[in-house]
């Protein structure tokens, strides 16, 4: 028998096929990830307006912005929106060191393994006599703020300092938007509370860990590794950020 | 010439891009431009997870019904415009979705709806109230979790 040619099959177009393919991939996907500010709600609960703590002036810090979008930092106009950040790290820093009653920020407390102790027993007997009671309620109250004062020994023992020097427990940044304000300037004041937040955190564990936080918490958002944990757990009970959302009325 | 090689050139080419970029979201139904901002917080884990669900709060594509909507900005739940004259917002429209979402989450999926993240895609003009209104129906359903959506200044990226 005659030897036969193998037919070849003409690749010419291959090419063309795959730039197809690739202009296709190109146009359809976006590199940008999608970023966004991470906020929890709190959950709903009905408190009476009488049983509601009260907070001190300086533990308040409150911004607010109205529907012609102008920023207030503490009923003082702030027409540049960067300075908000500068006033966030003064309401952390200024009796960081030292309280400074005189100033209208924020005094600090000191946690001792021995207080947390102390706390954890109260919190386990509270939870047993809830327990008798039936209060579920309160039981699952106390618990968690059993899981909180556990929290706090396992950061001072990682501190590895006998105390460790926390804002007072009220403190916290309020955002107080009207109905029209523009999204934009209330992302605006998350960006600045973040910005402020952020540095503080980052030179803290820079300065005990030899890594940033955004480090720690980008490796732990991706393998969980307790030990990260650990650490977040640490630099957020020395720097929590405590916000306040406030629904705007009608 | 010999151009045996391009198509395998083209192919590497095309695996990286499928590789490192990541599909759109579907196109939302209203028009919204996001926001700026920096320190930020990446949300691809979640995203990998499928612990999050997007939700978009824009202009109607269609100017001429603006004024069906309350503040003449609409909303949209996967690809469906929500509102009603009065505003959408009576009728649960964002509870009942989350709801669902969260019941069709696949089985190995662990976290509770309260940590099941929402994120709000909102125009950078579009009123806060709108937002709140989000929020409090989430509130609702305890699904506790919200992240505002906004476009990274590409500054200070992670550590730095």
């Amino acid at each position: 028998m005659a030897k036969r040619d193998i037919p070849e099959i003409n690749a010419g177009s291959m090419a063309d096929i795959a730039f197809l393919l690739l202009l296709f991939f190109l146009v359809t996907t976006t590199m940008d990830k999608d970023q966004a500010y991470v906020r929890s709600i709190p959950k709903k609960i009905e408190i009476p307006p009488e049983d509601l703590p009260d907070v001190q002036k300086r533990n308040i810090l409150a911004i607010k912005a109205n529907s012609q979008n102008q920023l207030m930092v503490r009923n003082v106009v702030f027409s540049d929106p960067d300075m908000i950040s500068d006033f966030i790290l003064r309401f952390y820093q200024t009796s960081e060191i030292k309280n400074k009653p005189e100033e209208n920020f924020p005094l600090y407390s000191t946690a001792t393994l021995g207080l947390c102790d102390l706390r954890m027993a109260e919190m386990e007997a509270k939870i047993e006599e809830a327990d008798k009671v039936g209060a579920t309620d309160m039981a699952k109250f106390f618990s968690s703020a059993l899981n909180e004062w556990d929290k706090k020994k396992k950061a001072i023992k990682l501190y590895g300092k006998s105390e460790l020097r926390e804002i007072d427990k009220q403190a916290h940044i309020r955002i107080e938007v009207q109905e029209a304000t523009a999204y934009a300037i209330f992302t605006q004041i998350h960006n600045e509370i973040e910005e402020a937040v952020i540095e503080l955190r980052n030179t803290k564990c820079k300065e005990l860990f030899g890594e940033p936080y955004t480090l720690v918490k980008q490796r732990y958002n991706q393998d969980s590794d307790a030990k990260d944990k650990d650490i977040l757990d640490l630099i957020e009970i020395l720097y929590p950020a405590r916000i306040i959302e406030v629904t705007p009325k009608n | 010439m010999n151009t045996a090689s391009l198509p395998d050139i083209v192919f590497m080419l095309l695996f990286f891009f499928m590789v490192a970029t990541t599909s759109k979201e579907t196109d939302p139904t209203v028009k919204y431009s996001a926001p700026e901002g920096s320190r930020t917080e990446d949300l691809t884990p979640y995203k990998q997870r499928s612990e999050i669900d997007f939700l978009y709060l824009g202009a109607p594509r269609n100017p001429n019904r603006a004024s069906a909507f309350k503040f003449g900005y609409a909303l949209s739940l996967d690809n469906v415009v929500q509102a009603t004259p009065d505003g959408l917002y009576s009728t649960n429209a964002v509870s009942r979705w989350k709801r669902d979402k969260f019941d069709q989450k696949p089985a190995r999926m662990i976290a509770p709806i309260e940590a099941v993240i929402t994120c709000v895609k909102a125009d950078q003009s579009a009123p806060s109230g709108l937002v709140f209104d989000i929020r409090k129906q989430l509130q609702d359903i305890d699904a506790l979790t919200i992240a505002y959506s906004v476009k990274d200044k590409g500054v200070n990226k992670a550590g730095q």
